[in-house]
């Protein structure tokens, strides 16, 4: 991933030498034009082809936005609610996902969506302790990180 | 039971490199923008704090190894050198002189002296709050 990125970098600028053009234009379509190379020999690296992944980055973003308004609506309902019937609890999330990196955004992700919060990571980042203010059922909770949230971050680590 | 700071740690690793490079942008916008010497150390030392914070003391030496009470001296060099070279051309002392130069890449720049002497109060600084920080944290 970051030697495709840089191997881009290196032919843009090759480019740059190559056209006498040492501008920001010359360097986009040089850029273009390694990104098509690159494209066209993706079989000779070990990770996928960039693009893919930076795709995957975008989309984590929108799955963030989404369920970040999402999230809000839910705590609105409920602060507004005249009865006070949340169930508030602590629970605790295995998590398959491995490197420091995954496990630090996964739990940014989770504690800036509201209604959840993660209070603490098991010293192997197994597991992710985490607060949420209304768990009727914690393993729909779960399944709901899991489909949304994981998903996306193997996505972007596959 | 050991803490687990994986999620501070992983954040320091980006979030220290930006605070550095902000604090050199503040460093260098001194002359005709907020900014300067003195906050511009705060700032870079400001970082190694939060290194601090996320690791400890003995990984923190070991990423930067630089003993920081040398740094004030080298900082103080500085800024009594740039009073004292004034004096090589017969002007009273801590005159700062200023050009127009053609740099390569960078154009037409300014240069001036005082940012030498920036410097060392910039160094200085680092080095007085590092050495502060550091001995108040190994005394147990």
């Amino acid at each position: 991933m970051a030697f495709q990125i840089l191997l881009n970098f290196f032919l843009a600028f090759l480019w740059m030498f190559l056209q006498n053009s040492f501008n920001s234009t010359g360097f986009f379509v040089g850029y273009l034009l390694g990104l098509l190379i690159i494209c066209g020999l993706r079989r000779f690296f070990q990770s996928r082809f960039y693009l893919l992944r930076v795709g995957a980055v975008v989309n984590l973003l929108f799955i963030f936005l989404k369920e970040l308004v999402m999230a809000n609506w839910a705590v609105f309902k409920v602060i507004l609610k005249p009865k006070l019937d949340m169930q508030p609890g602590i629970f605790a999330m295995p998590t398959t996902l491995e490197s420091k990196w995954e496990v630090t955004v996964l739990a940014n992700l989770i504690t800036l969506t509201p209604g959840t919060f993660v209070v603490d990571v098991s010293a192997d980042n197994k597991i992710l302790y985490i607060h949420a203010m209304d768990v009727p059922d914690v393993e729909d909770a779960i399944t709901d990180i899991r489909e949304s949230f994981e998903k996306a971050i193997m996505e972007v680590s596959r | 039971m050991k803490k687990n700071d994986v999620i501070l740690q992983t954040v320091t690793n980006v979030v220290a490199f930006m605070i550095i490079l902000f604090s050199l942008q503040v460093f260098f916008s001194g002359h005709y923008h907020p900014g300067g010497g003195f906050i511009g150390g705060l700032m870079t030392s400001g970082a190694i704090v939060l290194l601090l914070l996320a690791y400890d003391i003995k990984t923190v030496a070991s990423i930067i190894p630089i003993d920081y009470k040398i740094l004030i001296g080298i900082g103080l060099f500085f800024a009594v050198g740039t009073g004292a070279g004034s004096l090589f051309f017969n002007v009273p002392f801590l005159t700062h002189a200023f050009n127009h130069f053609d740099l390569p890449l960078l154009g037409e720049t300014s240069l001036h002296t005082a940012v030498l002497f920036d410097t060392g109060v910039y160094l200085v600084v680092i080095g007085v709050t590092m050495t502060i920080i550091q001995t108040i944290g190994e005394s147990e």
